[in-house]
């Protein structure tokens, strides 16, 4: 078994070969990393959603005022797919189906950047200081870690959302309250793990700052699980969103896969399958193609840790 | 040494930590407006929905009414549950029953596709097979319990009528005794046979949908211990000596391939306790779940914090024991993150 | 060799948590590979009876001998007096204990209840100066638990109700209007009244807070505390009715065993009523047969019509019109809303709303047809309700136009609109949204769908702290309650929204509704009413998108069925049922 899982950068090599030595990693990693074709597989469909995110103005003609609301034609409830130019059909409030799917990816890319983005900032940050400071400021921070943790994500992220009523901005906010948790612990973790190997406290004795530590021993380290986490995260996040928007803590008529479900599940007996079926399957895509890539990611760079919950 | 300082350590500060955690959550729950909206209409005048926050001491300071809540606890007095209209000490024990009972039904089911999967795909590590174990393990982790349980509630109930929706038969039900809440148990104790098949049918679908979301994990654990079971001297000896190539996989490289994942079996239980909330809901099954999601929604505090209390007990206790496991099984881990 | 110790017992404690799983797997272990044989035991419940449930038939699909209703909510209280009106509790109220009188099976009309006539001026149990009703009552009925029913158990559960005078609960009605009450002889029950009140025997005496229940048992259990719920009768209903109380398992179901002794319609049946919040799994319970009957609202018709052995109920209109509030009396907005605090005071503002809705959308669309347009606050089917009074119809042009003339329609204007989530009232509001987003851009609408439990904390509040609301009315039995309450300047909702400051004519409303309330002779009566339904329509204080259709669907096989519109929801009484 081996210790230290990457590198012992003790004697530093000139900047140069260092970056030529971490582009060269790169490129190996990348190369097994794409020689698993499921990998392969949640590649191609993260770029084809988020092109879907992102053209979604092009594809479909975005609503006024607000194009993240569903447009709706009262006149055409609940056509199947195909009809008159709605080609997954409408909701029973005549939201167009089509539109709420793709918009839905728009309005999902946007939540997991958001949380993901604020996440991992707040969660390395507080990990970093935690695990470096040591001390009181830990022991608080670890307990209050703890208390986040005693509470199932998703029960807490629902406790939160519920107070601060149903809208999507709420959502967002709530996740992020809840998610920073994992990168602050694996962050310290890491930390620890590195203040504890020989090489820093040479570099300690040789006099080297604090910064200079963290940066070209620590960081680098940490980084690959955190690359994973959010990996997985971007389509955890997603899932647990509209999980939430599905219970009812969206607002009304929001172009939100989670909202279609909710809206769709009526029709389902009556053989309106449609509603509910395409955003469902796109909630579950979203979160398997992440997943994919999240796991051969994790296969390549740290094939031991495995992610809690 | 090091592992009983630390369970000692831990031991002590569990207490607070679910003090802090309540703490929390009852903060929380006042921010968001009164937490007796239930029992409010506009009928009332000013004065009347002043006595009715006077009932709940909700005209107190906030940490007076915390400890009003925590001194009730420490009484056995966990206050009155608005949405299902009684003591909330009289309703939890069932809801806990249920939800346990499908919790460990929905176990099984993830541990044995876990496992079974997992050894499936590592013994076939990167071929066809092994890529299709990880496409359906992972699709678990990622399918919407909502959506999955929808589709399997119209193609299992409503077009085959194999699997119903509930609990149980409430005519068989309401015919047996029922000294532990759980209802295959309470059948087998009263030696009925039918109220206990009853009992297994009612809970294949939730089972099945709620297992499938934790098997990704266990799988996932399963196949990567396996791979590195299969790179062990052992194993290699094993092979030199002529043993069978199933034997040297089941006999050997899986038994000590399930020692950690064991810990992940301990972990994916958080998985299906939040998993319960949506499963419980949709499949009618009157469990903490779904219990606490009416409660969130409905603003009835005590019933929110019984919830609280009982997860995060529950919670800090599995981690514990996990964390605990984990380091003895894998000693390079620095305890105390 | 302490720390090997302690590493022993922390495996030892994962394999008792394995060891627990494994024994429970072998109890259900049997499920999973063999869904066959567990099929099979499913097929046997379904039809012979079982020798373990005693003769009662098991399975879910057509039991025999129990009506399976699915309800869409859970009861708070199932105490009288502390139920609230439109609460689910009132439900079980309804069929296990007895009033008065009661309203019967086909229509407004009172029928006898625990008492064995229904006092009038005409049988002289109403005194000529209408303040003194006289009661005959049943001789021979009992309680439940077999305690014998007399007049003192009816002074004493009024005056119970009236004592405690829960908030929650209605003793307003009786404390507002009894002045006093006496039991003559065992079977003769008096109450006196305060000032003669019309609407006495229909809106009170038929109340659930005037239902009987037994002083015995009521002693034995807690007995009566001003002001303080009695946990047990919240939880133990005992009455005199038709059903009596079995279990109430929280959020699963509430069972009841019929009553045999019953003075009125025995009932057939046993009943369970399933708590299902989930309008799909009732849909689907339903097409599969394991409920006879199912709570639903005109949206779910579209789904369950043309299945098979399913029987659609859709006559006549229920009396809660669905309405949107327009607050007069602002104080406290959510920050998005950029209207001024007097914007509703503006008639033309109010009117141009009531034209920019899209009724045709709402009707034919949510509800599926069923229901009817009625903008005022005289429902069909109610006395006073002028067929020819004028009726708002979406008229585009008409609300630009008075848009433009209030001074919005350039700058437009944002405002909030609170509703339930997920039910017919948020898409009233999507419905106002897209009319009047549709009209111009500018002025948006933010719909605010909300767990109930919010909602009902916003409109319970005084003054209510949204410019505009969503919900339906409470039903009355007569135009003199809804105007009252809807439309009258002192009235309740006068009060809360303030339409004194909206009115053009305050007093001149005031006064046709008052003089209304006080006129005997009908024909007259009509027309003061059909006067105030003219100037409300010039003068709007809500918008009303509809006055909703009956919608419940049972399977074929139930026989009897009847509905009243007037019991609580869901409107039935399960003993005239069989199957």
């Amino acid at each position: 078994m081996v210790d230290i899982p990457h590198k012992l950068p003790a004697v530093a090599p000139s900047t140069e070969s260092a970056l030529r030595v971490r582009l060269r990693r790169v490129r190996e990693l990348s190369a097994s990393v794409l020689a698993n074709p499921t990998t392969v597989l949640g590649f191609v469909l993260i770029v084809a959603m988020i092109s879907m995110a992102v053209f979604a103005p092009l594809i479909t003609e975005a609503n006024t005022p607000d194009p993240y609301q569903m447009p709706r034609d009262w006149g055409a409830l609940n056509e199947p797919p195909g009809t008159d130019g709605f080609l997954l059909g409408t909701t029973n409030t005549g939201g167009d189906v089509f539109y709420g799917v793709v918009w839905g990816a728009r309005t999902s890319l946007r939540l997991s950047l958001i949380v993901v983005g604020i996440t991992v900032l707040v969660g390395v940050l507080v990990g970093s200081v935690a695990g470096f400071r040591g001390g009181k400021f830990d022991e608080i921070l670890m307990r209050l870690v703890d208390v986040f943790l005693s509470i199932p994500e998703l029960i807490f992220a629902l406790a939160i959302a519920a107070v601060l009523g149903p809208s999507f901005g709420n959502i967002i906010l709530a996740l992020a309250v809840v998610f920073w948790v994992k990168y602050a612990r694996i962050m310290r973790a890491q930390v620890l793990h590195v203040k504890a190997n020989e090489y820093v406290d040479s570099a300690r004795i040789i006099g080297d700052s604090g910064w200079n530590i963290y940066r070209r021993d620590v960081f680098p380290n940490a980084i690959t699980p955190i690359i994973v986490q959010a990996t997985m995260d971007m389509g955890h996040i997603v899932l647990v969103g509209a999980t939430l928007s599905f219970i009812g803590l969206a607002e009304a008529g929001l172009a939100e896969w989670g909202v279609l479900v909710s809206e769709g599940q009526a029709g389902i007996s009556a053989g309106r399958w449609w509603a509910s079926t395409f955003p469902g399957l796109m909630v579950f895509l979203w979160a398997l193609a992440f997943n994919l890539v999240g796991d051969g990611l994790r296969d390549v760079l740290d094939p031991r840790t495995e992610t809690a919950r | 040494m090091q592992v009983r300082e630390y369970l000692i350590r831990r031991l002590m500060i569990l207490p607070l930590l679910v003090i802090g955690t309540s703490i929390i959550v009852f903060t929380l729950t006042r921010v968001g407006g009164s937490p007796i909206g239930i029992y409010l209409s506009h009928e009332m005048s000013q004065e009347e929905v002043a006595e009715i926050e006077a009932r709940y001491h909700l005209d107190d300071p906030l940490p007076v009414q915390y400890l009003y809540w925590a001194g009730g606890v420490l009484r056995g007095d966990l206050g009155w549950s608005g949405i299902s209209a009684g003591p909330v000490t009289q309703v939890m024990p069932d809801k806990i029953a249920a939800s346990l009972e499908l919790a460990v039904a929905a176990g099984i089911v993830a541990v044995t596709l876990g496992v079974g999967l997992g050894t499936f795909a590592g013994a076939r590590r990167n071929r066809l097979p092994d890529h299709i174990a990880r496409i359906f393990s992972i699709s678990g982790a990622s399918m919407p319990t909502f959506w999955f349980a929808i589709i399997l509630l119209i193609v299992f109930w409503v077009y085959l009528g194999w699997f119903p929706v509930g609990r149980s038969t409430t005519a068989l039900f309401t015919s047996i005794e029922h000294p532990t809440g759980l209802y295959t148990v309470d059948a087998l104790l009263a030696g009925n046979l039918r109220a206990f098949g009853d009992a297994l049918w009612h809970l294949v679908l939730p089972a099945v949908t709620l297992g499938y979301g934790a098997t990704a994990i266990i799988a996932r654990m399963m196949r990567s211990s396996l791979v590195e079971e299969l790179q062990e001297d052992y194993v290699d000896a094993a092979r030199a000596k002529g043993l069978a190539e199933r034997v040297v996989l089941k006999r050997h490289a899986r038994r000590n391939a399930l020692i950690p994942t064991v810990t992940v079996i301990g972990l994916s239980f958080g998985f299906l306790l939040q998993g319960s909330v949506v499963t419980e809901i949709i499949f009618q099954w009157p469990g903490m779940g779904r219990w606490m999601a009416d409660a969130v929604l409905r603003g009835d505090q005590a019933t929110i914090m019984a919830y609280v209390l009982f997860t995060s007990v529950l919670f800090l206790g599995v981690n514990l024991v996990v964390d605990i496991v984990y380091a003895y099984l894998d000693r390079r881990v620095v305890l105390g993150d | 060799m302490s720390a090997r110790r302690w590493r022993a017992t922390a495996l030892l404690l994962v394999l008792a948590m394995i060891m627990a799983a494994c024994t429970s797997s072998s109890d259900t272990e049997p499920d999973d590979p063999d869904a066959p044989a567990t099929t099979e035991a499913a097929g046997e419940s379904e039809g012979e009876s079982d020798p373990t449930t005693g003769g009662e038939a098991g399975g879910d699909v057509g039991e025999e001998d129990v009506f399976v209703h699915a309800g869409d909510d859970e009861p708070l209280s199932l105490d009288p007096a502390q139920v609230e009106a439109g609460e689910y509790g009132e439900a079980v109220i309804l069929q296990v204990y007895d009033r008065l009188v009661e309203f019967g099976p086909d229509g407004p009309d009172l029928m006898p209840g625990l008492a064995t006539e229904v006092p009038s001026t005409d049988n002289g149990l109403i005194s000529a100066d209408g303040l003194t009703y006289t009661f005959p009552l049943r001789e021979g009925v009992s309680f439940h638990d077999g305690s014998p029913f007399t007049a003192d158990d009816v002074v004493f559960s009024w005056d119970r109700a009236m004592t405690m005078s829960l908030p929650e609960g209605t003793a307003d009605l009786l404390n507002d209007n009894v002045a006093s009450m006496q039991a003559v002889d065992d079977f003769t029950f008096e109450v006196t009244l305060q000032a003669p009140n019309a609407a006495f025997l229909n809106s009170i005496v038929t109340a659930s807070v005037a239902a009987v229940v037994s002083q015995e048992v009521v002693e034995a259990n807690g007995g009566v505390v001003e002001g303080t719920p009695n946990e047990f009768m919240a939880t133990n209903p005992i009455g005199t009715g038709p059903f009596k109380f079995v279990e109430w398992n929280r959020n699963e179901n509430l069972i009841f065993e019929k009553n045999d002794d019953y003075f009125g319609q025995v009932p057939a049946l046993d009943l369970r009523i399933e708590i299902g919040p989930d309008p799909d799994v009732r849909v689907l319970g339903l097409r599969a047969g394991e409920y006879d009957m199912i709570e639903t609202d005109p949206s779910f018709i579209g789904d369950i019509e043309g299945a098979e052995g399913v029987v659609i109920y859709s006559e006549g209109l229920l009396l809660e019109p669905i309405h949107i509030g327009l607050n007069l009396n602002i104080t406290d907005l959510p920050e998005e809303d950029t209207i001024p605090a007097d914007f509703f005071h503006d008639p033309r503002i109010r009117q141009a709303f009531n034209y920019a809705f899209d009724y045709e959308a709402f009707l034919n669309g949510a509800l599926g047809g069923f229901g009817d347009f009625n903008p005022h606050y005289i429902p069909q089917g109610i006395f006073g309700y002028d067929p020819t009074a004028p009726v708002y119809q979406q008229d585009l042009a008409k609300a630009e136009e008075l848009f433009r003339e209030a001074g919005y329609w350039d700058e437009g204007f944002t405002v909030s609109v609170i509703t339930e989530e997920a039910n017919l009232f948020e898409i009233a509001a999507l419905v106002l949204k897209d009319s009047i987003e549709g009209l111009n851009p500018n002025m948006q609408i933010r719909v605010l769908a909300v767990a109930e439990a919010q909602f009902d904390e916003a409109h319970a509040s005084n003054p209510v702290p949204y410019a505009m609301w969503v919900k339906n009315a409470d039903p009355f039995a007569d135009p003199e309650a809804y105007l009252r309450a809807y439309a009258h300047p002192d009235g309740e909702w006068g009060e809360i929204h303030d339409f004194g400051a909206g009115y053009q004519d305050p007093e001149r409303i005031a006064g046709l509704i008052d003089d209304a309330a006080q006129e005997t002779d009908t024909t007259k009566r009509a027309e003061l009413y059909a006067e105030v339904q003219r100037l409300l329509f010039e003068d709007p204080m809500w918008i009303i998108a509809a006055q909703e259709g009956v919608a419940v669907a049972y399977r074929d096989r139930v026989q009897g069925f009847v509905h009243n519109p007037l019991w609580p929801r869901p409107n039935v009484r399960w003993n005239y049922f069989s199957k």
